[in-house]
Order: C-alpha cells, then structure tokens, then sequence
C-alpha cells in the first residue's frame, strides 16, 4: 500500500466514520459526504497522474461535477428540512418511525 | 407539479439505469446511479409535505453514501489492480465492500433500515417506482460482480433478508411498510440463488417487479394505506378486492399463483447443490412473510358482508384512474405458473 494510497483510503474511511457516528446535524452529514467526494477526487486525480493518461484526465471532472450537484441536492433538502421539520437537528427525522 | 419537469425526471430515470445496464466501466455504472438519485429525489419531495421531505432526505442520505462507498471501491480496485471493469473485480476487499454498498443501495437486511421509513413517506406511485425501477440498476451491477463475491457473505445476506422480512412485517398495520418488508423478504430469495443460478435471480426479481407493480396500482386503485381501510375496499370495487387478495398470496408465495415458481425454483436448485438447510430455513422463513399477507387477505375479504365490520362504508366514486396497468400486471402476478416450462426452457 502506496502512502498515497493510505492517505486518501484514510480520508474517506474518517468521513464515512463521520457519516455512521456523528448524527447530530443534517449539515455535518452533508459535509462528511462531501469530504468523501473530495477523497475520491483526490484519488482519481493522483491515479490519472501516477499512470500519465489523458484518456482518464476527464473522469475527476466529471466526478467533481456529480458532486457538485450532489451536494446541492442535499443542501435543497436541509431546507426542505428546516422549513418542514424546524431545525436540521437529524433526531427531529422522527416522523416515519413507529 | 409541471408536466414538462415531470417528463423530464422520467426520462433521467430512465437514463440512469440504462447507462448503469449499458456500462462495463465503474465510473459510468456510478454517474448512472447517480443521475438515477438524484432524478428520483423531486418525484419523491413533490408533495412539500413533512413526511415526504423526511423521507426525500433519508432516501438520499443513503443512496449517496453506497454511491460514494462503490466508487471508493472501484477506485481501490483500479488502485490495486489496475482494472476498472465491472466483471474483471476480484479482489477480495473491494468485491465485499461493493457487495455491503449495493446491499445498502437495494435494502437488503444488516441495511434495510431505511426502506420501511423512506416508503412510508411516499405517496404510492412514487413508491411503485421505488420499489421496482430503483431496483433494477443496483441487480444488473449485482449480478455481473456475483461470481467473485465471498459466498458466506452473500447468504449471510439471504438468510438475514428473508428472515428480518418476515418478522419485521408482523407488527405493521401501515400497507407501505408491510410492502417495503415484503420487498426485504423476497430480495433476500433473490440474493441466496445468486452465485449458483443468475437467471433465477433474474426471473424472481421478475415476478417480484409484477406482483409489487398490481398490489400498489390496486391499493391506489381503492385510495388505501392502512389495514382499515382496506378492509372496507370490497365496497368500493368487490371484483379488485378479491384480485388483490390474489395477489397479496402469489407475493406469498401459494402454489397455483405465480410467486410459487420462483420459490419452487429456488428451492429446488439449493436441494441441488446440497443445502437442504438453507432450503429449509428460507422455506420456513417464508412462513413468516405468508402471516402478514394473510392477514391482509383475512382483512379484506373476511371482514365483508355477513360477520361484522366496524369500519364505516366509503363513498362509491366513479372511478377516472387508467386501469390497463392495473390489468395486466394483475393477470401476470397470478396466472403465470403454467408457463414455468417455457420460462424454464427460455432461461436455462
């Protein structure tokens, strides 16, 4: 296992531990996810770089893209959220559960 | 909301799991997951009703991490193994992350949690769509990384599936719930053929898309979500009531209906590969899932004119819902066991 390997195995292993464990606001999740995305960028990026292609120069781009509306996507429903439920504390999601 | 809007998220759904079926690489079978999420969340939130929103935030919550845990994997796999196709994924880490990450993204059981939230804060065409379309892009990557895939984990998978359906589904009264566990129970028959026979995979996944398809279009037919009303449905529409209590025992799984040839397949082909233990765990568990559709039955057409009924009768509307879905679908969830020669013939 490459240090650069490590790395960014690391850094999307924390943010998905940020994601299962930390369930307190809707936001940090959103960040968390969006930690994750960016170590995946960083990832595809060092993996175009490492095997000097051009053909897989644009994947990063278009990962960074997917994202990018991803975390809108999100941040749409943390207003949804707090326009329906309040607050964008996760433990007021209680509404589905019996 | 705008038919334009609509017609444009429809045809992104039906984008995503095109490209996820047309792709071999895991980039695109990613961006097709993805274009499916995100098209999926506004048909979800169309209703800026609370529940709907909690459940339009849970849904993505959850699909954008197993989105985000599959590419993880395909990256170390290309990291690892200089490979980027679907097929050609073998190492053992990344194939068992994959198969946690689909798990998730279909609901099977150590991460079914979500499913029976997220359908009970849909309305119920949206919830047809979840329970069938969404499927059908997570099953075609499934089954192309199954041969690598660590055989205990996927009947750890099955059996855990089958059996947490079966019970979770007891204590319902809401219909959605007992349908998202229903959806649980048979994923679960699904994924414990999964390495020895594809194409039965295939084929109960297949029946399960019709009969999931003729419960939701009847139970929207009759406007019902819970127990109660539907025990006053024969009123409304008698001839749909006793079709849907048909129905509910094909999702059962009762001989001469359809939902018993792929249990019987099923069954057969695990006594083949001798595990007669499996075949008979999943078989009892089956027993479980039947106690909550016969209810449902008991509920509908036990409960009609002679015993006594304390649900008040609703109005007789005259029906404007296009009913030739509902038709078919009907004819397909109960009568196709007769033609489990064909099937077999086609798909073997």
């Amino acid at each position: 296992m490459t240090p650069t390997h490590f790395s960014f195995t690391t850094a999307f292993i924390l943010g998905l531990m940020g994601l299962a464990f930390h369930r307190t606001h809707l936001l940090s999740a959103l960040l968390c996810l969006e930690g994750m995305m960016l170590s995946l960028y960083i990832a595809l990026s060092l993996w175009t770089l490492q095997l000097e292609t051009t053909c897989y120069s644009t994947a990063p781009m278009l990962l960074l893209a997917f994202s990018a509306c991803e975390a809108s996507a999100g941040l749409a429903l943390l207003v949804a959220t707090a326009r329906t439920h309040g607050t964008d504390h996760l433990k007021n999601l209680n509404l589905l559960q019996c | 909301m705008n038919p334009y809007v609509i017609m444009i998220l429809i045809s992104s759904l039906g984008l995503g799991t095109t490209l996820t079926f047309a792709s071999s690489h895991w980039l695109l079978a990613w961006m097709g997951l993805e274009i499916n999420t995100l098209a999926i969340l506004p048909l979800m939130a169309q209703q800026h009703h609370p529940r709907a929103v909690e459940a339009t935030t849970k849904y993505f919550l959850t699909q954008a991490t197993a989105a985000a845990m599959i590419l993880f994997a395909s990256t170390t796999n290309a990291w690892i193994m200089g490979q980027w196709d679907i097929n050609q994924m073998s190492h053992p880490i990344t194939t068992t992350l994959v198969m946690t990450a689909l798990a998730l993204k279909i609901g099977l059981a150590p991460m079914h949690f979500w499913l029976p939230e997220v359908l009970q804060g849909l309305e119920l065409t949206t919830g047809l769509i979840l329970s069938t379309w969404q499927k059908l892009a997570p099953f075609a990557l499934i089954i192309q990384i199954a041969p690598n895939v660590n055989h205990s984990l996927l009947m750890t998978l099955g059996l855990l599936s089958t059996f947490i359906g079966g019970w979770g589904g007891l204590n319902q009264t809401q219909l959605r719930k007992i349908m998202a566990y229903s959806s649980i129970a048979h994923l679960g028959w699904m994924i414990i053929v999964l390495q020895t026979m594809p194409t039965l995979t295939l084929l109960a996944l297949i029946t399960y898309i019709f009969m999931t398809t003729s419960t939701f279009l009847m139970l929207k037919l009759n406007q019902t979500t819970k127990i109660t009303t539907l025990s006053s449905a024969w009123t409304k529409t008698p001839l749909a009531a006793t079709l849907l209590s048909l129905t509910l025992l094909s999702l059962g799984g009762l001989p001469p209906l359809t939902g018993f040839m792929p249990k019987w397949l099923i069954l057969q082909e695990l006594t083949k590969q001798h595990l007669p233990l499996t075949a008979t765990i999943i078989a009892i568990s089956a027993l479980l899932s039947l106690y909550f559709y016969l209810r449902l039955c008991y509920a509908m057409t036990l409960t009609i004119s002679p015993s006594t009924n304390n649900s008040s009768a609703p109005w007789r509307l005259k029906n404007t819902q296009s009913t030739l879905l509902l038709a078919t679908s009907t004819v397909l969830a109960t009568s196709l066991l007769p033609l489990t020669p064909t099937t077999l013939a086609m798909l073997l």
